[in-house]
């Protein structure tokens, strides 16, 4: 297909909508309940779709607190949750959800200046709260993703919410702009502000594996790989994909792991190897607190109160910091 | 005399034979001797040793210290190293609670009453590890004909000593030297030297630290020959007038000598020189030899002051010379002026507010566990340095003596912790529960830990850094503790004294410590007691503890600094992750273990880990919090 204008390619499949530019080739999906592919130079950037995130493995410090008895439903939360709607916008018009058969009406060059799909989702806490995440892609191919929870009384402090998007390999490294080494809300005085590019994706050595490479207050973050899933060639030249900022800078971690990966082991050699890149971009992250590891908890400006709202943004598109010369794969 | 295995039971016998504590100078035959490095006077016996381990004190050989002993079963070991980690005995960590919980009911001897006396609680014990050790060894020549002593730096936690068949002495308190005359028993060729040691005796109801519970000899050994004329013990006390600028030098010495030259009127000389940094002689004084020399205070115009920022060192040189003009000895010191003191309830050194931003500091390799080397204290002190870091509180135990000197160096502030800690016996499950607790008010067991008092500061009185004298961790309060307290108090009026036990026993507030000091008190907790105009200045031995990923919300007690002149800053829980280095049963790749990762149990398993640095000697991420707010106040 070519692309002579400037605009979105649009596939109205029966079961996702495929988004399509020059060099990216997006595809969400009402069955997985968010974005299924994210091709970008050609290459597939989700394992899985991605999802709100809810829980971070305990530190020694929620552990000595008992944090996990007040907050453990988080943790159910966070492996599971219910998809429960999705609306898409064309052109800043909604239309009607166009899965089959009211796709039907569409045909095969279907155009747009930008479109919008936003996936609502409740949680299986007791009482549910629900997050909406939009992903309103424009014609350069940069999505910007909103994401939006809505607090619910009566639910426990949230032990970090974000997005978790899932690789399909290992990335080589990432490079953000932001603060000097792992920082959290109630440790980020030392933090210094540059461009920092880290080899790999280094799993803190605390003796029992635990939450870990948070990065507060970042501008973008890029990850970048060299290796796909794709039988066809398992190397191909290295890529990258680029989360920035759009209203208010976020934090994230980029680890081999999830959470519940983390939560499991009691040593890093119970840590399965390392064979994919989950990055968690957070609107909201707890304290690690200090002041023992036995009761205390985070200062209160530091955890999250889950009866208020969260709300934040950003973008994803291709890298830029550090971009690819040559064909893809 | 015998040696009797019952002395293990008994908290009354803690040292027999052992020579009494003194400073802890080094001794060269002179001067350009000293500038090489290597003092003719002292032989490592460090290296390879016969061994053999037994699981109790029944089964142990107990002859094996006999010339005519078979010992050809015997293993062989590694001296220093922890027996544990050689391969024998199971490594345990546990905390609060005393090691032998849910595999024996003990009580102390005597305590809370006379119902268990503690008649073979150690000696006649299933499981009480022995290790028998065994060297052979020549004297090297500058120790030939020379009055001979032997220095244990660290032995865990009981050993008995025999040289060449004969029983030597006994010692208890791990982390002091034990240092015993060895001159009746010794040859010039074919010295054999045994050594027995016991898992635990009644020291383990005090040496109940947070650590992983090992024993052995973990530190050097050590011969020393002391010359004709030998200065056993010195005490230099430069004071610093903080107003003036004036220094003040004084110094008492006690000397030894084994000839002519010793006697009175001899005409043997001890000739004292005070150098500073450029080589200028500040002072310079020649005096009768005698078992007693006291040098008079001098005033000295001017002086420079020592602290974290200008640690500046003066050269102490001491020259012993016999009747004959020749030089016996010579000692170098390094001493510094400055003045600690209470001033409007605030600590000050050299007239000004004291902040401390410490950390707490195990002895600790992730190899050797707490037998460490050069290198690793090396690394821990460039560590503190580059980390803004000013003070270390050598948590539960004194160090190896080179980290004093190190610190003087460097200008880090120490708070010398006394080698106690009774955890177990009155904190059970978190809940103050003083039932039983030693050492208490009981006589008993007043004896060892006012020796662990005496020995701390005996050995280690010279050194600048040192700007406190610490009772000891975590034992409650009694009249053994007040007594501990009275002593300093009464020894050395040039340092203040710490204790941290009185929070849980309030009625011995006005008689232990000269700080409030508090653990893990909340920013909340410590502005509660410093805006109600309290008694003493505070400060917390204890606080941010750094287990895991932590370290999160330092900046609240940082705030403090600048509200409350009493805050005087804090330790950090603590300065290294205690893990161990394994090879992982699966994979073969060399791991990082720690407690209950050995079957040991009970264990407090993780919780072993708390540094600022990981066990491998590597940052954590949290360090650089540390840099800044620490750097705020460099």
């Amino acid at each position: 297909m070519d692309y002579t204008n400037n605009k979105l390619k649009l596939v109205y499949g029966d079961v996702t909508l495929g988004v399509q530019g020059p060099d990216f080739h997006y595809i969400f999906s009402y069955q997985t309940g968010g974005p299924e592919s994210l091709v970008i130079q050609g290459k597939e950037w989700l394992y899985r779709t991605p999802k709100p995130t809810f829980w971070r493995a305990l530190t020694d410090n929620d552990r000595g607190s008992k944090f996990h008895l007040r907050s453990g439903m988080w943790l159910a939360a966070d492996m599971f949750i219910k998809h429960a709607d999705t609306e898409v916008k064309v052109n800043g018009e909604e239309i009607p959800l166009p899965k089959a058969p009211a796709n039907n009406q569409y045909h095969a060059g279907a155009e747009a200046d930008s479109v919008e799909i936003i996936f609502t989702y409740e949680t299986i806490t007791v009482p549910s709260a629900s997050v909406t995440v939009s992903y309103l892609t424009e014609p350069g191919g940069e999505i910007l993703v909103s994401v939006h929870y809505f607090g619910k009384a009566g639910l426990p402090e949230l032990p970090v919410f974000g997005m978790r998007f899932v690789m399909p390999s290992r990335a080589d490294g990432f490079c953000y702009e932001g603060l000097s080494g792992e920082t959290y809300p109630d440790r980020m005085a030392g933090g210094i502000r540059g461009i920092y590019e880290t080899e790999g994706l280094p799993v803190t050595p605390y003796i029992v594996p635990q939450e870990c490479g948070m990065h507060m207050d970042t501008g973008w973050v890029e990850i970048y790989r060299s290796t796909v899933l794709d039988n066809r060639k398992r190397e191909c030249l290295q890529s990258g994909i680029r989360f920035s900022a759009a209203e208010g800078n976020f934090a994230f971690s980029c680890l081999p792991y999830t959470a519940e990966e983390l939560e499991n082991a009691t040593h890093h050699e119970e840590l399965p190897p390392a064979r994919r890149t989950v990055l968690c971009i957070a609107g909201a992250v707890r304290g690690v607190g200090g002041i023992d590891s036995w009761g205390s908890d985070v200062e209160s400006e530091y955890c999250i109160d889950a009866g208020k709202d969260i709300c934040y943004s950003f973008r994803i598109g291709k890298a830029v910091h550090k971009s690819v010369s040559g064909s893809s794969i | 005399m015998k040696a009797d295995i019952k002395w293990l039971d008994d908290p009354e016998v803690f040292r027999v034979n052992q020579l009494p504590a003194h400073s802890d100078h080094r001794f060269f035959a002179n001067e350009q001797e000293y500038k090489s490095g290597q003092s003719s006077f002292s032989q490592s016996l460090n290296g390879t040793w016969k061994f053999k381990y037994s699981e109790n004190a029944k089964s142990r050989p107990a002859e094996f210290y006999k010339e005519e002993y078979d010992r050809s079963g015997f293993d062989e070991i590694q001296v220093p190293g922890h027996i544990e980690l050689a391969g024998y005995d199971k490594i345990h960590y546990i905390n609060t609670m005393y090691p032998w919980e849910g595999h024996r009911y003990r009580r102390p001897a005597g305590v809370p009453d006379d119902q268990h006396m503690g008649a073979g609680m150690f000696s006649e014990d299933d499981y009480n590890p022995a290790g028998s050790y065994v060297t052979r060894f020549d004297l090297d020549e500058g120790l030939i004909g020379k009055r001979t002593v032997i220095c244990f730096e660290g032995v865990e936690q009981a050993m008995y000593v025999w040289l060449n068949g004969s029983f030597v002495g006994y010692a208890e308190d791990s982390f002091t030297p034990s240092e015993f005359d060895l001159t009746p028993y010794i040859r010039e060729k074919d010295n054999l030297l045994a050594v027995e040691v016991h898992k635990r005796s009644t020291a383990a109801f005090l040496e109940d630290q947070d650590f992983f519970r090992f024993f052995g000899i973990f530190r050097n050994v050590t011969l020393f020959a002391k010359p004709e004329l030998h200065l056993e013990d010195m005490w230099a006390k430069p004071e610093l007038d903080p107003d003036t600028g004036a220094g003040y030098f004084s110094m008492d010495m006690k000397i030894s000598g084994d000839g002519a030259s010793m006697k009175e009127g001899a005409g043997s000389k001890v000739h004292i020189v005070l150098k500073d940094r450029e080589g200028c002689v500040c002072l310079e004084k020649e005096m009768e030899v005698q078992p007693e020399v006291k040098l008079g205070q001098t005033e000295l115009k001017g002086v420079k002051a020592w602290d974290n920022k200008e640690p500046y060192l003066y050269t102490l040189g001491i020259t012993l010379y016999n009747e004959k003009g020749e030089v016996t000895e010579f000692i170098p010191y390094q001493v510094g002026f400055r003045k600690v003191e209470l001033k409007n309830k605030v600590i000050c050194l050299n007239g000004k507010r004291l902040v401390i931003n410490g950390v707490n500091r195990h002895e600790w390799s992730a190899g050797g566990g707490r037998c460490i080397g050069a290198d690793e204290m090396k690394w821990d002190m460039e560590c503190i340095r580059r980390n803004h870091i000013n003070a270390v509180r050598t948590c539960h135990y004194p160090d190896q003596i080179p980290w004093y000197y190190m610190c003087d160096e460097a200008g880090v502030y120490v708070m010398a912790e006394v080698n106690l800690e009774s955890h177990g016996s009155w904190q059970k499950m978190g809940a103050v529960e003083p039932s039983w607790n030693v050492p208490g008010d009981s006589e008993k067991w007043t004896g060892a830990v006012m020796d662990r008092a005496k020995s701390n500061f005996e050995l280690l009185k010279n050194h600048t850094s040192i700007l406190f004298w610490s009772l000891g961790n975590e034992s409650y309060a009694g009249e053994a503790i007040a007594r501990m307290n009275k002593y300093y108090k009464q020894r050395d009026n040039g340092r203040l004294v710490h204790y941290e036990g009185v929070f849980h026993n309030r009625k011995y507030e006005g008689r232990i410590s000269d700080m409030e000091s508090r653990m893990y008190a909340s920013p909340r907790q410590a502005e509660e007691y410093l805006a109600q105009d309290p008694e003493k200045p505070f400060i917390l031995c204890e606080y941010m503890h750094d287990m895991g990923n932590s370290l999160g919300g330092l900046k609240s007690y940082i705030d403090l600094i600048d509200k409350y002149e009493m805050y005087q800053g804090g330790f950090i829980w603590d300065f290294i992750d205690q893990a161990l280095w394994v090879e992982d049963e699966v994979t073969g790749r060399r791991v990082l273990r720690y407690g209950g990762d050995f079957d040991d149990r009970p264990s407090d398993y993780e919780f072993s880990g708390n540094g600022i640095v990981f066990a491998d000697r590597t940052e954590k991420p949290a360090m650089q919090e540390v840099r800044y707010y620490y750097g705020l106040y460099k």
